[in-house]
């Protein structure tokens, strides 16, 4: 049986901390953020070893659309700053 | 040498990346006309803000998911085209995109693929159904049901059949803003040939019976359909339970782009109508014309990601909403709820503040986007005609505020908003005259107006 627990645990830490993670939108931010911790958490009480693969490919799918995409949305940053921001 | 200077200085200038140029060197004419270079403010028509407001306007737009954005680029740039060639690889590669999204949407709603037909928005798959179902059985049918409270586009499409000779029975609605289902069932007649009930009202937020309603039709017979731009997506669709023979659906309500929606036409049993857009065909003849297939696929992606996400995002928005009503309720008196608070979709919430003047209320508010009550009838000064159907008194109509939240917003932003509300209203209250006087328990309905 695999256990997937370090990797999960260090794309966990990756996806907060890496600024290549981050939106400069406000509210797209701060929503992956909470995104993806609630996902994890959703799925932190799965035993099923199919559900669990499932879980991790797509994880490993999202992620690859998030790097992507901050990297398109950090080449149109917003000029002005949110109001949330100051 | 000069040569080596000028070289070097153009290859340190492009070697910049984009996102980091200065301020200065901005091109665009909307930013130029937009920013104020000195203190980063926002200046635009004659008012100053500090920075982007909070958007609490998602019943008016919602802004597009980086994951539907994302699943656009790839077939936008590289599969460009025509769907409906059917000689090369271009146009097949166009096809089988287009073909995944109307699976997609299809999935959504609990219909087949092959009953949904894409269009360029609700407002035309709305045009599409009402004309196009009257018109193709106009010898025979020639009642149309609708309610008041139905958007624009129904409205006016209601009104041009008015003028070519069809009847129709505007149905009133009851306080709450729901339809009264003995008075549908007594309006249905033997020659109606449409019922048009919209799901979930974009300005009230509130969510009719639709299984009674479409109970109601089967038994007479009589097509129905339904506005479900701001249902689907938000609460569970499924238009075999509610017995729907059409459906018009957008793109940019559920989190993906502008300009695509669809329109679903039942095939068992089938509903026939005449197309709106005549030409070579496509779309089963219904809406001739080249498929936008990058907006498609942008909408296929949305329903998509809104079926993955519904339970999680109404758990959540379910959430913001009661903050923000507990939230403005704890520090204000003279609070309404315009709509029922029952049957009602969480991320819509109409509120009208006693004594307090609408167009000061939403000047103060600039640092929030939200719309006010006559959102699409904003040219006029009248107050919105959904409210006035609601029978709710023509001051509190003026100053109703419609907060949308939805998957991108915050709490932070929801306490904000409380935050500048109350700010605001508390502001207006303590300068008008009517609110001293009924706090002083003067009854303002009875007062006697004197003229000097």
């Amino acid at each position: 049986m695999v256990s997937y627990r370090s990797e999960v645990v260090s794309i966990c830490r990756a996806l907060f901390r890496a600024r290549r993670h981050q939106y400069p939108h406000y509210n797209l931010r701060e929503y992956t953020k909470r995104r993806t911790l609630d996902g994890f958490r959703m799925n932190k009480k799965l035993t099923d070893q199919s559900k669990v693969n499932e879980a991790y490919a797509e994880a490993k799918a999202q992620l690859v659309v998030l790097e992507r995409s901050v990297k398109l949305y950090s080449l149109y940053p917003p000029k002005t700053k949110n109001i949330m921001e100051f | 040498m000069a040569s080596k200077a000028i070289t070097s200085t153009i290859r340190r200038a492009l070697s910049k990346p984009h996102g980091v140029v200065s301020r200065r060197h901005h091109l665009s004419t909307a930013a130029a006309a937009a920013t104020d270079y000195e203190d980063e403010s926002i200046m635009m028509k004659g008012v100053r803000i500090s920075g982007r407001p909070l958007y609490l306007d998602m019943q008016a737009t919602t802004p597009i998911d980086p994951r539907v954005f994302d699943a656009m680029n790839d077939s936008g740039i590289n599969e460009y085209g025509n769907p409906h060639s059917r000689t090369h690889l271009y146009g097949w590669e166009a096809e089988n995109a287009v073909e995944v999204a109307r699976i997609q949407v299809a999935k959504l709603i609990g219909a087949s693929p092959k009953e949904i037909i894409f269009m360029s928005g609700a407002t035309e798959a709305n045009n599409t159904a009402v004309k196009g179902v009257m018109h193709f059985y106009k010898d025979t049918k020639k009642h149309v049901i609708t309610t008041q409270t139905e958007h624009k586009c129904v409205l006016d499409s209601c009104r041009h059949l008015q003028q070519e000779g069809f009847e129709v029975t505007y149905l009133p609605v009851k306080t709450d803003g729901l339809v009264d289902l003995e008075m549908l069932r007594e309006a249905i007649r033997p020659d109606t040939g449409l019922v048009s009930i919209m799901a979930v009202n974009n300005e009230i937020g509130v969510v009719q019976p639709m299984e009674e309603i479409g109970q109601i039709c089967k038994e007479h017979n009589v097509p129905f359909h339904t506005d479900a731009a701001q249902a689907i997506g938000k609460i569970p669709v499924d238009v075999k339970k509610w017995n729907i023979g059409l459906m018009s659906m957008s793109a940019h309500k559920i989190y993906g782009p502008k300009g695509v929606g669809a329109l679903f036409v039942r095939r068992r049993p089938r509903i026939r109508l005449e197309p709106l857009m005549n030409g070579g065909g496509q779309e089963r003849g219904l809406r001739s014309g080249t498929a936008a297939t990058q907006q498609i696929l942008g909408f296929g992606a949305a329903c998509d990601l809104a079926m993955k996400e519904m339970e999680y995002d109404e758990k959540w928005i379910k959430g913001l909403q009661e903050r923000l009503l507990n939230g403005i309720r704890e520090k204000l008196d003279g609070v309404v709820v315009n709509g029922s608070m029952e049957s009602r979709y969480s991320g819509n919430l109409n509120l009208s503040f006693a004594y307090v003047e609408g167009e000061s209320l939403l000047m103060g508010l600039k640092e929030v986007a939200v719309s006010s009550g006559s959102a699409c009838t904003s040219a006029s000064l009248e107050p919105s005609y959904v409210l006035r159907a609601l029978g709710v008194d023509e001051d509190m109509a003026h100053t109703s505020i419609r907060f949308g939240i939805g998957r991108f917003t915050t709490k932070e932003e929801i306490d904000k908003a409380v935050e500048l509300t109350v700010k605001q209203v508390v502001k207006l209250r303590e300068m008008s005259p009517l609110y001293e006087m009924v706090k002083e328990g003067i009854d303002i309905k009875n007062i006697q107006w004197s003229q000097h």
